[in-house]
């Protein structure tokens, strides 16, 4: 085994090298504390500034809008724990096949006392607006719907969602892990309030994303000290960290267009070579409305990390949709709000692509899969399936 | 990776994996809560395991376990098989993480309900 494919660019991603080089003085020379008032603390808030802006750009947004943290899960934490503070009590709206970071916020707020509504998804992961306007009731003090899910990809409709909120006033936080930095967003004409993105998910640096807060939002902070972030986040920033997420999104901004038609190209391959050599399979998400790089694909009947660890075994990172820890196996909450039956649920293999994938790269994961899943489906009871 | 040569070699070429036709004896064990299935199928001659076969539904190390199990206990007296225990079956595979220990569980479960079934099949005479 020599050959590699990784094809889990939703979970992370490479440090692109422009990225990389633009940090390395900011751990070594450019190392001081960006609060000082010196030399050294100077070159370091210059860092920050540089970063701010080229993601205010980005965005277009103003800079002094964006709050740096450090990941996506601080910045969803922020976005829905500092909507619903800063009213104290009442009720949020969210999405069933959110990430665990809105989720299980939303559940703790549950516990302080917040009431939540989940709205489902169609059998495409999609979210309809008029179910989240359905939800709107007069106490409700916030709505957080995710861009794009990480495991199916579908796109939501964000900007419907936007202007439903608007129309009620109600404040919209988006969690924009994963595609901010991947396809177009024009935060301001959605009617978005508050939005959160990553570096690692864009050829970035792990440990450092960001939260977008639409100058006049109400958002109360969850991390307090120092005078850091205009008072709205306390901690020293991550300088390398946010220096590199900078980077990676002017990075993005140039390249994003052309390798989102790239990858979607290849990720259409992908599906049809697996769709021509494997029986019973079938594609999740949305067919067009999906993240350019995501197909998720599962094979009826098998366990989806038996299919990974087969990849595995041929040098090919993906990721399982459903997983197996002991005790209890969790077939992809996402999958069951979208309806799939657990025989298919369980057999969900996510491939995400990137920049560096081929179709060579392709060709081999679909020359690689069709036996694993033959193998396994041998293996398999009558009746079990 | 997490898991040993040996439980990687049985996961990609599986020996005993399939159907029986009329078999001795016929066992299954499902893993509550995670739908780890195995079910084991044997062939016995003058009281022991001649053949081994099985089928499972579950991840790489159930499969493994599975496979490794079936050439153990072959030869084996199908009583002996009663006092079979997961602790062996992880023998087998030279080690399971901690959190797919259950699938040792499985199989030997799966195994001792088939020594069981062959077991009362012999004394009750059904073919």
């Amino acid at each position: 085994m020599s050959r590699r494919v990784y094809l889990d660019h939703n979970a992370s991603t490479p440090v692109h090298p422009e990225v990389l080089a633009e940090m390395l003085p900011y751990f070594s020379e450019a190392f001081g504390n960006p609060s000082s008032v010196h030399g050294f603390g100077r070159d370091a808030r210059a860092g920050l500034d540089t970063a701010r802006e080229r993601v205010a750009r980005f965005l277009k947004v103003a800079p002094e809008e964006i709050v740096f943290t450090s990941g996506g899960t601080e910045s969803d934490n922020f976005g829905v724990k500092g909507l619903a503070f800063a009213r104290g009590r009442g009720h949020l709206i969210t999405s069933k096949i959110e990430h665990h970071a809105v989720l299980r916020t939303c559940e703790w707020l549950e516990s302080q006392g917040f009431t939540v509504t989940y709205v489902g998804v169609d059998e495409l992961g999609m979210v309809d607006p008029d179910e989240v306007r359905r939800a709107i009731r007069p106490d409700t003090i916030g709505i957080s719907i995710m861009h794009a899910n990480s495991e199916v990809g579908t796109i939501q409709p964000v900007a419907a969602i936007g202007a439903i909120a608007r129309e009620h006033g109600v404040p919209l936080h988006v969690d924009a892990v994963q595609t901010f930095g991947k396809i177009d967003l024009d935060v301001a004409g959605a009617h978005i309030d508050a939005l959160s993105f990553s570096g690692h998910k864009i050829y970035g640096p792990k440990g450092v994303a960001g939260l977008w807060i639409r100058r006049g939002t109400k958002l109360v902070s969850v991390q307090h000290g120092g005078e850091h972030e205009r008072r709205r986040r306390a901690g020293t920033e991550n300088v390398p960290g946010i220096v590199g997420l900078g980077k990676a999104v002017e990075v993005r901004a140039r390249d994003m267009r052309e390798e989102a038609r790239l990858v979607t190209a290849l990720r259409d391959r992908l599906w049809q070579g697996i769709q021509a050599s494997v029986p019973e399979a079938r594609l999740n998400g949305h067919p067009t409305q999906r993240l350019p790089g995501t197909a998720s694909i599962s094979y009826r009947g098998v366990e989806s990390e038996s299919v990974v660890l087969g990849l595995d075994l041929k040098g090919i990172g993906v990721s399982a949709g459903s997983a197996c820890t002991s005790g209890s196996v969790e077939p992809s909450y996402v999958l069951r709000a979208m309806g799939l039956p657990l025989d298919w649920a369980m057999g969900a293999v996510r491939h995400s692509l990137g920049r560096s994938t081929t179709a060579a790269d392709i060709d081999y994961v679909i020359e690689s899969v069709e036996p694993i899943v033959r193998k396994l489906r041998a293996a398999l009871p009558v009746g079990a399936a | 990776m997490r898991y040993s040569a040996t439980l990687l070699e049985h996961f990609l070429n599986p020996r005993n994996a399939g159907l029986m036709r009329e078999p001795d004896g016929v066992g299954a064990e499902e893993y509550e809560g995670c739908g780890d299935l195995a079910r084991f199928f044997l062939r016995v001659r003058d009281g022991r395991v001649s053949e081994v076969r099985f089928q499972t539904y579950g991840c790489g190390p159930t499969i493994a376990a599975a496979s490794a199990a079936s050439e153990r206990v072959t030869g084996r007296r199908v009583e002996a098989l009663l006092e079979l225990g997961p602790q062996e079956i992880e023998e087998a595979v030279d080690g399971l993480p901690v959190d797919r220990r259950h699938a040792a569980d499985v199989v030997a479960g799966a195994l001792r309900a088939a020594a069981l079934d062959a077991l009362r099949r012999a004394r009750e005479g059904v073919a």
